[in-house]
């Protein structure tokens, strides 16, 4: 690293940032904020609140009378809205958790272990970054494990599908777990098992919110896999928004679908919003290493 | 427990060959179905049966009042799950990893049947006590593969025609319609020179452009064109079909057209001919539907008006969608199997007259009226169809994507022969697929 | 050098002190049984399947049949003689570097604009992840909203210079790639800010504090100290921009369907369309050579920012 000893102009005494600078900052923020992210948003909310002739030819323009409510109740009660959110998270939180662990476990073991087959193996776990995944055949596989149509295979497709996104984050920061803090548990007698469970995985805290994240969007938001894997048989929340969609040949609900779009996407933005801090730590210590 | 380079390749070796001896994929478990010449009276007792309908966006509705019906009725359960758009593809593939419903709205063609592997997926609903209620040539002109009948139409087949705007017509001292494909372009022209957009196309939205070539080709289909085209003796590229694509290109070309033709959307063209700033469009029932969502049955009969076009005359060109007709699945449970033919029977038979109220929609049916809040214009699309003849989806073994490529026409990336060319290619390779003769 | 060097622990070996028998221990301390169930989930929930998928590509399996037969490199040879498939390619390749490329742009500038933990920050930030985690469907129907002749865009353009403005943004058969490379990087650029913010916070105060002393303006620290620090936040997203935009299809497919014309359609749009023509064995031939060419390229492109980074 060649900061330190950077060659720097000698300019005196550093100044101290300027007034306006402090003032300029939030403006910019806010600025930033309005112009990339208000438009679209007022756009999704005010055409949630049209009625369905105003909302055919979505645009800017606020609602001559204001549906939003009754929006939100059309959409909830047609689009089964309850037995979806539950629907989305049976399937979720397990395959989360359970993608989660055993993904851990195969980081700790290949983050510690050298040789030849290791890092062969490393590569295969961490190959399904790239692979696309095949729906057809994962479902034509999960019929005949008697698997297909099930909550449970719905969860290993997307334990399959993120297994290798789990062991390249966590691969990494195991390594930089220091090796001390095993060898002394180990001293105390504690079998490889305690030794994770114990010690690694609580360490692991910052990189699995990391890769929580990211997985819980993907799954949340998936349509696909979901489709194809249980479709027509349990319901999940981007699945049923298809029940409201169509108001007819070529022709979308947009107040529908807008509607649907403001609750489906409102559990995540909560949890983010309420573990804000927690998450940017997280990631500060977790994805960059 | 040491990781050997051999153990990791045994592992893998051996978890290929358990799943290399797995089965084709989709593999029928319904080969040799029951006897479909069994049709169970309409009111039988289904107590403690379920039965599946995969709908599209725009027809999970449609179903809606039989199924009331026939719940109350035979104490069945009717499940209709949405199979979002695009709809064939998602319900194809889902077939294809031996997903099946038990009922299916889906396009009575040929070629769709075929897309769908009716011969091994679908039962076959000949000898049905509906069908001689059909009114006019309904029976034989679509839901039929290799003399089999696989689809029940519901719902009065699309017709490619004429939309216009009748106060415009009268407005330009227009008093008749067109009676060929020249007194069209007479008229447009006439139009145009009295400073009126004649015709109004959705480059954007795509579908639609196709009916511009399909209108053309009526004389020909009449004449066995798609046959021909099945066999590989005629191809996309050959003077009839190329030549229907340079005449559109051409009436694009003279300005007859709307000026924002690249842009324009499926609502936009609804908005204009409702609202009078274009004078006709050429589309199907659906492009009705959309005037209908925005405006009442009195306003259409007044301003709305249809009428067939083909080179020679006034035949319109049928092209029946997936909301108009069902066809039924061998799922290898045949009480089910039974109970979904009881289900169409119902439909086509006692819940007829509710469905047909509930939807607003022509009858098919000799017996049942067809309801007053039906707009005339409708009224004349069903009349039509009785002299009408098949659309390249009725006709020809393979539906390719004639309409994308127009569309890339429209947009400047494809010249008329590039269109035809590409079209012939994806049709061919679709036939191959098929296993039909002479590909 | 700093303590948090830690981080480039790949290049620094394991401190235990070497010791006879070391990989003996390691057998027993880190038990191999502990990678089984995750291999195995991977091996049969992904691993086969995928590979039963690209055998697929040498049949002549589809909708219209139930039977199956070997082809060999049939669809191969048709595949290449289709203009489409290398048109497609192309398109797809200058999407994935575009969003690369706007992506870490707009993540670097929104982590710098809201690097302080002020409130206002802190909201902001919450703002922009919700792009994130809106689905790409949604993303795709209110850009589709917005960016039509007559839709808001033009709408507030139009406000702002007083003349009509009826640019159709989603219809320039050149410049439309553009754009959705753009509403790309739009969702997922809170993302990027994430990690920049991160990368930013792991650059030790020590180091920033000599800088600052020795006189330097803000500009001269970024480029000099900030930015080579970055290197391991900068690997991470350009890595998963590059990878997760050519197997893109979601927002492109929602906003323009490939079109104008077939200028933004990208290997998987048509390898969509395929599949949904009922001719299964050839688009997963095409899948094959999507993921030959993303194994192509993405494997160079890590390994050079990986060097990088160990560089610096």
């Amino acid at each position: 690293m060649t900061a330190a000893t950077a060659p720097l102009a000698a300019r005196g005494p550093a100044r101290r940032r300027r007034p306006p600078t402090r003032f300029l900052q939030p403006v910019a923020a806010i600025t930033l904020v309005v112009l990339l992210l208000g438009v679209p948003f007022w756009l999704v909310v005010v055409t949630a609140g049209k009625s369905q002739s105003e909302a055919l030819n979505p645009n800017l323009s606020t609602p001559s009378h204001w549906h939003l409510w009754e929006n939100f109740g059309t959409v909830f009660h047609e689009g089964h809205m309850t037995p979806a959110f539950f629907g989305s998270l049976l399937i979720m939180i397990p395959a989360v958790a359970g993608v989660l662990i055993l993904g851990a476990m195969a980081s700790w073991v290949l983050a510690r272990r050298k040789s030849r087959t290791v890092a062969f193996v490393y590569a295969l776990a961490i190959s399904g970054l790239v692979l696309p995944p095949a729906v057809v055949t994962i479902v034509l596989l999960l019929r005949q494990l008697g698997l297909a149509g099930t909550a449970l295979g719905m969860i290993g497709v997307y334990m399959g599908m993120y297994m290798s996104t789990v062991i390249f984050f966590v691969t990494g920061f195991v390594r930089t777990i220091p090796l001390e803090l095993e060898e002394a548990a180990r001293v105390d007698g504690a079998s490889p098992a305690r030794v994770f469970f114990r010690i690694i995985l609580p360490l692991l805290g910052p990189t699995i919110s990391t890769a929580t994240i990211l997985i819980c969007l993907y799954i949340w938001n998936d349509v696909f896999y979901a489709l194809f894997v249980i479709g027509g048989r349990i319901d999940t929340l981007p699945l049923n928004l298809y029940q409201v969609a169509s108001a007819g040949l070529y022709l979308n609900n947009w107040h529908l679908i807008f509607a649907y779009i403001i609750l489906m996407s409102l559990p995540l933005l909560v949890t983010f919003g309420l573990l804000q801090r927690r998450i940017i730590s997280g990631v500060t210590s977790g994805a960059v290493k | 427990m040491k990781i050997t380079r051999s153990a990791v390749a045994a592992v893998a070796v051996a978890g290929a060959l358990a799943l290399a001896g797995c089965s084709d994929p989709g593999a029928s478990d319904a080969g040799n179905g029951p006897s479909t010449s069994d049709w169970p009276a309409q009111d039988a007792k289904l107590d403690g049966t379920t039965l599946t309908i995969w709908a599209a966006q725009n027809s999970n509705k449609t179903a809606d009042s039989v199924i009331q019906g026939f719940e109350k009725l035979t104490g069945a359960t009717v499940k209709v799950v949405t199979i979002p758009d695009p709809y064939e593809q998602g319900v194809q593939t889902k077939v294809a990893t031996g997903d099946k419903p038990d009922l299916a709205f889906w396009q009575p063609t040929a070629s769709e049947l075929t897309a769908l592997n009716a011969k091994t997926n679908l039962q076959t609903l000949d000898g049905a006590p509906w069908l001689g209620n059909y009114t006019g040539n309904l029976k034989d002109i679509t839901g039929l593969l290799d003399g089999k009948r696989y689809a029940a139409l519901v719902t009065t087949p699309a017709v490619i025609g004429v939309y216009y705007n009748k106060e415009v017509f009268a407005k330009n001292g227009i008093t008749s319609t067109p009676k060929s494909w020249d007194d069209l372009v007479a008229l447009a022209k006439q139009l145009k020179a009295k400073g009126v957009t004649p015709f109004y196309e959705m480059g954007a939205d795509k579908w639609a452009t196709q009916w511009w070539v399909q209108a053309q080709l009526a004389d020909a289909a009449k004449d066995g064109l798609w046959d021909k085209v099945n066999k590989n003796q005629e191809k996309f590229t050959d003077p009839t079909i190329q030549g229907a694509i340079d005449t559109y290109k051409g009436l694009i070309d003279d300005g007859l057209f709307n000026t924002d033709i690249k842009t324009a959307t499926f609502a936009d063209q609804g908005d204009a001919l409702l609202g009078g700033k274009a004078a006709m469009a050429m589309q199907v029932n659906s492009f009705f539907n959309e005037l209908q969502a925005s405006a009442s049955t009195a306003e259409l009969d007044k301003k709305i008006g249809f009428f067939p076009i083909s080179p020679s005359g006034n035949v319109g060109t049928f092209i029946p969608d997936q909301s108009n007709a069902l066809v039924a699945f061998k799922t290898g449970d045949s009480k089910r199997e039974a109970a979904a033919r009881q289900f169409l029977s119902y439909w086509l038979g006692d819940g007829y007259q509710d469905f047909v109220d509930a939807q607003s929609t022509v009858s098919l049916l000799t017996g049942v009226d067809t309801p007053s809040s039906v707009p005339q214009a409708l009224k004349d699309v069903a009349a039509s169809i009785d002299s009408s003849v098949g659309s390249m989806q009725a006709l020809a073994v393979a539906n390719p994507d004639l309409y994308l490529n127009l569309s890339d026409m429209i947009q400047g990336t494809k010249t008329p022969a590039q269109v035809a060319k590409t079209t012939q290619d994806q049709f061919a390779q679709l036939a191959k697929a098929q296993g039909v003769a002479g590909f | 050098m700093t303590t948090t060097q830690l981080t480039r622990a790949e290049a620094a070996p394991p401190r235990s002190a070497p010791r006879a028998g070391r990989s003996t221990r390691h057998r027993q301390d880190h038990p191999a049984w502990f990678l089984v169930p995750a291999l195995v989930v991977l091996l049969v929930f992904f691993f086969v399947p995928t590979i039963y998928n690209f055998v697929y590509a040498f049949t002549n399996w589809s909708s219209f049949h139930s039977a199956i037969s070997f082809v060999g490199v049939d669809n191969f040879k048709d595949l290449f003689t289709n203009g489409s498939l290398l048109k497609d390619l192309r398109i797809t390749l200058v999407y994935a570097v575009l969003v690369a490329i706007f992506q870490n742009l707009f993540g670097l500038v929104l982590a710098l604009v809201l690097e302080r933990d002020t409130m206002i920050n802190r909201f902001a930030r919450v703002a922009f992840f919700v792009p994130v985690v809106m689905s790409a469907l949604a993303v795709g129907y209110i850009f589709q909203a917005l960016l039509k002749p007559q839709g808001g865009l033009n709408d507030i353009l139009g406000f702002i210079t007083r003349h009509d403005v009826n640019v159709a943004w989603l219809g320039s058969t050149t410049w439309t790639i553009v754009v959705v490379a753009l509403i790309h990087a739009w969702k997922w650029m809170g993302l990027s800010m994430l990690i920049y913010l991160a990368g930013l916070k792991t650059i030790s105060e020590d180091v920033l504090e000599a800088s600052r002393l020795d006189g330097a303006g803000w500009w001269t620290t970024f480029r000099e100290i900030r930015f080579p620090l970055l290197a391991p936040a900068i690997t991470f997203n350009v890595a998963t921009a590059l990878l997760g935009s050519m197997n893109g299809f979601d927002i492109v497919q929602a906003t323009t369907g490939g079109g104008p014309g077939g200028t933004t359609e990208l290997l998987n749009i048509f390898i969509f369309r395929t599949f949904g023509q009922g001719l299964f064995a050839q688009a997963t031939t095409m899948s094959l050579a999507l993921f030959a060419m993303v194994a192509i390229l993405a494997f160079p492109v890590i390994r050079i920012l990986r060097t990088r980074e160990a560089v610096l």
